[in-house]
């Protein structure tokens, strides 16, 4: 079976040291906190899933952080029955608000025509030059529950289940993404040995 | 001691609001408020409040039954139920997993459990001594073995860089 890059023991003192022992360090984790440094009174919007350590990491770096965690709204929406489409309604930001975007895996978790649609709303969302992380989950069988990506130290990301969310996983070659996402332009993309890719994309 | 102004909606429920032996008032599940709170002591409030609260350096809690629409200003604020509106606290903010929380906040510290509803503007004050992990290099001694580094893809967008 496929693993990540990176296994090892998990810090005894960090907070979830009893969650799946799974992290990796991210490139594009990295190549975005270096984008943030480089821009000035930087808004940034997280979609989740809502993690303490991510809040507290990027609160650090940016102006203003907005956090909107469309993995639970979604999740809430699909329970009541209500359409994949309606959750874009709480994105209600205006346009060019943000330098950057973390989609982290939500676009994997979405048919193709929402996760097109939300392609758009982020580029309607992003300053000219802005970029977004993404995030498609490989084969492992841990990735097939939603997981948080939690940041740790040296840019090191865990992954921590989030068992509340029941999100089917929609397994895409890369073109697809690629094809998806537009219309963003993919600046830097990373796969890891057990099939997890990361993707910068960018606003023109 | 909680001051408070009064509006013609309040509803004064039979069982008040009281306050504790240990120096703090609770707004039971069955009391709603309507106008502002001041207040020199920790607040709990399990009830309903619409309006504005003040409490200096003192502790709000919002508990798992309390719903609160208010402009919040409070030395440490922690957010256990429905929360609607701006929080400005001087030290931290808890928000926890129950939460529900749709508005702006302002601390020193800030932190998040897995789970809360949230959708929040947040600004952390930067201490101006403390210095951030910088950006560089990660250090894979720990976590990568050897040979097992990830592999760039090259795409589109990656032509010409």
């Amino acid at each position: 079976m496929a693993t990540f890059t990176t296994f090892a023991e998990r810090p005894k003192e960090h907070p979830d040291s009893d969650a799946t022992q799974v992290y990796y360090t991210s490139n594009v984790l990295r190549l975005f906190a270096e984008y943030l440094e480089r821009r000035k009174d930087t808004q940034v919007l997280d979609i989740g899933p809502v993690c303490g350590e991510n809040v507290v990491f990027l609160s650090r770096r940016v102006k203003r952080l907005y956090v909107c965690d469309m993995f639970l709204r979604m999740d809430r929406d699909r329970r009541k029955g209500l359409p994949p489409s309606r959750a874009w309604r709480h994105l209600d930001y205006p346009p060019q608000s943000f330098d950057g975007i973390l989609l982290w895996e939500l676009a994997d978790r979405l048919e193709e025509r929402e996760a097109r649609r939300l392609a758009e709303i982020c580029y309607t969302l992003l300053k000219p030059g802005g970029k977004v992380v993404v995030f498609v989950p490989g084969e492992s069988e841990v990735q097939q529950v939603v997981n948080a990506f939690v940041i740790g130290d040296g840019f090191r990301l865990y992954l921590r289940p989030q068992p509340h969310l029941d999100l089917p996983l929609r397994k895409r070659q890369n073109r697809n993404v690629l094809g998806m996402m537009a219309p963003l332009k993919s600046v830097k993309s990373f796969i890891y040995r057990n099939g997890l890719r990361e993707f910068l994309f960018q606003h023109d | 001691m909680l001051k408070r102004t009064m509006s013609e909606n309040d509803i004064i429920d039979p069982a008040p609001s009281h306050v504790s032996a240990t120096g703090k008032t609770v707004i039971g599940k069955q009391v709603a408020i309507e106008g502002g709170i001041e207040g020199s002591e920790d607040l709990v409030i399990e009830g309903t409040v619409r309006g504005s609260i003040e409490l200096e350096k003192f502790h709000l809690t919002v508990g798992p039954k309390g719903k609160v629409e208010a402009e919040i200003r409070a030395g440490n604020v922690t957010v256990s139920g429905q929360l609607k509106g701006n929080i400005k606290a001087l030290d931290r903010v808890d928000i926890t997993k129950d939460a529900d929380f749709s508005g702006e906040i302002k601390a020193k510290r800030i932190s998040v459990e897995d789970g809360a509803y949230l959708k929040a503007v947040i600004e952390v004050e930067r201490d101006s001594k403390k210095k951030m992990e910088p950006v560089g290099k990660p250090n894979n001694s720990v976590a990568s073995a050897p040979g097992k580094e990830p592999i760039p893809l090259v795409s589109e967008g990656d032509k010409g860089k």
